[in-house]
């Protein structure tokens, strides 16, 4: 490509190779462990969802159990996967932000294995509790299940991992802040803040068992709206104006969205606990608040979606947008998915039901794990100085993920709502509901199955990129379809960028 | 790199101001200690009312019943007239002196504890 | 936006519903006045019912079984739901032997745990009264509350199932199998322990502590009102019926 770089471009060109390559071993490190995690936890939600409708599947093996295997899923899926795809995501989009190398990739990494350690510990208390001895015991609380210890070590090891950010956005040079930059700050806060508060209230404060139930539920709700999804939406907007060359559609809306996130988002959680007797305002702010998360949603929807309006070639030719379009669309459909089901009339047949779950998987997978997929398609390559090997692999993963996720989802919500209502229908026997819940049950086991198949291209393509076996080329990997000649043009050394854009 | 706003001191600042945040809302929990920790009344301390007011009435009724003067007399009587006797050989036997006078509604007091 | 508006901002949005979400109510909770009586010949006496089994270390092990996740313990208000009507959970119906005994929950019924295992969904039925619908429908059976339990938990779909107010056993349940909580021993060692399961021949099935204080937990499960009438404060539902 031509070199129409001047002196200051291609000094911003060795700041942000400096930068990537100083990022390397933690960042491939959390995208690595997170992709062999998110396979695990889709086994485990496989076997889950499988115990529900065939409950002897499997039952010869009690670390298995019904009830074991749906916390481990859930654990593993939030504290294995989703954490430390968003701790690699966080750490390199603060760095480039406010393009400040990191020194402390050391200290990061080691952080980062004892997060590691924590979480398989924590698994194998959950799944082994009974039958492994006294040492490994969960907690037995609903959404906070590792025991008490795991908790502590997890907060500090996330502080660790984050603080080197923290810093290198207040020593950033004078400039624009990055709508990305209020997005990450806020995160690496809430986080801390609501474990700290959770790990206290439930675990270390001597009071009613009542609002230890409620408080984990509130720190279930926040650890998603206060830390994924601003991780999420930190790299959208990142994303979005990198690929498609064009500026954030509005500051202002960017600010609105993320101002009602910040308004809205400490108030969810207790809306599972409506009925319970602790005080009414409870549970009905966690509803009210779960229901006006439309407004952030549409907000970011709006701007992101303008944003790319008009470039409908680079969505679809380029991995990273393609995911990261996808995820914002499903956090517009999350925020319409939860007006439905938290108002009055939804959340008596989505409490208790399969539906909540639809919810919270269209969260953690649809919005979050999508945007995450969009981060590691573009970053990987940049820090590993090679190109995705499989146009294949990345379309597999990708209609594979929405397939499957479209099916757990839409056979969670249905089939909850249907068993939602066979429940509170007093003129039929409580199996009505239970039976209807079981087919639906059939269609969210089958899905799991895809979404496997999709992520094991996606595992084995990224650890073939950890292993530096990635294509040596300056064009990327895009997903476009067969030419008579290589879009990709000659292949060449890989020591300039090209394109900043791209 | 710009200078004026990197160097090790900011660095070294950052650093701190970014602990203190994080640790704000655990500092908060300390502040407000008091919320969360304390004694409360429980039904073991409502029941235990109940049971100390009972008790206590049924103490004072029973240190009111007792006659401690006619305890008094009644010990230290016999035990003087016995004392004052001489045995003889082939007397008759002793009697005892009657016991002293006691409240008709009150049963022959408990040896004192 | 500057970074000290920013972080004001923040401590504010998140430090309101932190005040008002987690800490004024977990210190309101914690401190709750037991309820008194205000008529009747409990005036002035405190609501009190006692719970007996191994309440404490039965509510652990349930939480580490995750019995949570298929199975709820609330009787919401009629304005949250119609559990209070359906089958048995709330308490018992009206008959010429018992009056009825039906209510809603109440703070005081998760005294004694840790956590409340409200319960994150209903695969499988409320949970609130299962050790008084036990002990209902096993009336004049020759089969105890804890027996069923083990039964229950070791096979649930082959050996008892769920039985219905018909005394007709079911084998719908999809709960699973904790064959990890019983243990096979030479039937001679066994004694009174075992369980009445058909066996290989010499081998007999015992309950582990585990099993043991799991099933005198869930068989302490009575949170209606036979026993223990609720104070005017926590009687929120209207006057059951008096007549069949």
């Amino acid at each position: 490509m031509a070199e129409t770089t001047s002196n200051a471009d291609s000094l911003d060109v060795d700041l942000r190779a400096t930068i990537d390559r100083s990022l390397r071993h933690p960042v491939m490190f959390f995208f690595s462990s997170g992709a062999v995690w998110l396979a695990l936890s889709i086994v485990l939600g496989l076997i889950a969802s499988a115990k529900k409708h065939a409950p002897d599947f499997l039952s010869c093996f009690s670390f298995l159990d019904a009830g074991k295997v749906d916390a481990a899923h859930m654990s593993t899926l939030t504290y294995g996967w989703g954490a430390q795809a968003a701790f690699g995501m966080l750490i390199w989009l603060m760095a480039r932000l406010s393009r400040k190398e990191c020194t402390a990739s050391g200290i990061i990494l080691v952080a980062g294995h004892i997060w590691n350690a924590a979480v398989a510990y924590g698994v194998l208390c959950i799944m082994g509790s009974g039958s492994l001895g006294p040492w490994f015991e969960s907690s037995g609380v609903a959404g906070m299940e590792f025991p008490g210890g795991v908790w502590v070590v997890l907060l500090v090891s996330f502080i660790m991992i984050s603080i080197w950010s923290l810093i290198q956005f207040q020593v950033r040079d004078a400039g624009h802040v990055y709508v990305s930059q209020w997005y990450l700050l806020a995160a690496m806060l809430w986080l801390p803040w609501i474990m700290v508060t959770a790990w206290l209230f439930v675990f270390v404060f001597d009071g009613s068992p009542l609002m230890a139930t409620g408080i984990a539920s509130w720190f279930k709700g926040t650890v998603f709206a206060l830390f994924f999804l601003p991780v999420a939406l930190a790299s959208a907007y990142y994303l979005a104006p990198k690929v498609t060359g064009r500026p954030v559609y509005s500051y202002n809306i960017a600010l609105f969205g993320f101002w009602s996130l910040a308004v809205i988002g400490p108030w969810v959680g207790m809306q599972k606990l409506a009925g319970a007797p602790i005080p009414q305002f409870l549970p009905a702010a966690g509803a009210a608040a779960m229901v006006m998360i439309l407004i952030p949603a549409l907000s970011v929807g709006v701007n992101i979606l303008r944003t790319v309006q008009g470039h409908g070639k680079a969505i679809a030719l380029s991995p990273s947008m393609r995911f990261t379009a996808s995820g914002i669309v499903l956090f517009v459909g999350y925020g319409v998915l939860s007006f439905a089901l938290n108002n009055n009339i939804g959340l008596k047949v989505s409490q208790f039901s399969y539906a909540g779950y639809g919810l919270d998987i269209l969260g953690l997978y649809g919005v979050f794990s999508l945007c995450a997929f969009g981060a590691i398609y573009f970053i990987v390559p940049r820090i590993t100085r090679r190109e995705w090997l499989s146009r294949r692999f990345i379309r597999w993963h990708f209609y594979l993920s929405l397939y499957g996720l479209a099916s757990i989802v839409i056979c969670a919500v249905v089939g909850g709502v249907f068993q939602g209502q066979g429940t509170e229908d007093l003129t039929q026997p409580f199996l009505t509901g239970a039976r209807r819940a079981a087919a639906y049950g059939w269609g969210i086991t089958f899905a799991w199955g895809f979404l496997l198949l999709a992520n094991l291209f996606f595992c084995l393509h990224l650890l073939l990129m950890w292993a530096r076996l990635g294509r040596r080329s300056s064009h990327p990997t895009l997903l476009n379809k067969h030419h008579a000649e290589s879009p990709h043009g000659p292949e060449g050394e890989v020591d300039n960028y090209g394109s900043a854009t791209i | 790199m710009d200078h004026t706003r990197d160097n090790p001191l900011k660095r070294f600042a950052a650093f701190w101001i970014a602990a203190l945040l994080i640790a704000s809302f655990a500092i908060a929990c300390v502040i407000l200690r008091p919320m969360t920790h304390g004694d409360v009344t429980t039904i073991y301390d409502m029941k235990a009312e109940a049971r100390i007011e009972l008790v206590s009435e049924a103490r004072a009724a029973q240190e009111a019943a007792l006659n401690t003067a006619g305890l008094e007399k009644a010990i230290t009587e016999p035990s003087d007239n016995l004392h004052k006797q001489v045995p003889t050989p082939g007397s008759k036997p002793l009697v005892a002196p009657a016991p002293a006078e006691t409240p008709k509604e009150d049963e022959k007091p408990a040896p004192a504890e | 936006m500057t970074f000290k508006s920013f972080i004001f901002g923040l401590l504010a949005s998140f430090g309101l519903p932190w005040l008002v979400v987690v800490v004024f109510p977990f210190s309101k909770m914690r401190a709750l006045e037991p309820a008194k009586f205000e008529e009747g010949d409990r005036k002035g006496q405190a609501y009190s019912p006692m719970r007996d089994g191994r309440v404490n270390e039965g509510s652990k092990i349930y939480g580490q079984e995750g019995c949570y996740h298929c199975h709820t313990q609330l009787i919401r208000p009629t304005y949250a739901g119609p559990d209070v009507h359906r089958d048995e959970w709330a308490g018992l119906r009206l008959t010429a032997d018992n009056p009825d005994t039906r209510r809603e929950t109440v703070p005081t019924d998760y005294d004694g745990e840790d956590v409340a295992h409200i319960g994150l969904g209903r695969v499988g039925p409320d949970l609130s009264n299962l050790g008084r619908r036990l002990d209902h429908y096993l009336k004049g059976r020759d089969l105890t509350p804890e027996t069923w339990l083990y039964l229950h938990l070791y096979s649930p779909r082959t050996n008892t199932g769920y039985v219905d107010k018909d005394q007709e056993i079911h084998s719908h349940s999809t709960c699973p199998s904790k064959s990890g909580l019983f243990r096979e021993i030479p039937a001679v060692q066994a004694g009174g322990q075992a369980l009445p399961l058909y066996t290989p021949e010499g081998v007999a099935v015992i309950p582990t502590d585990r099993a043991r204080a799991l099933v005198s937990y869930l068989a302490s499960l009575k949170k209606d009102t036979l026993g223990a009438p609720l104070p005017e404060a926590y009687n929120l539902n209207p006057t059951a019926p008096t007549k069949e």
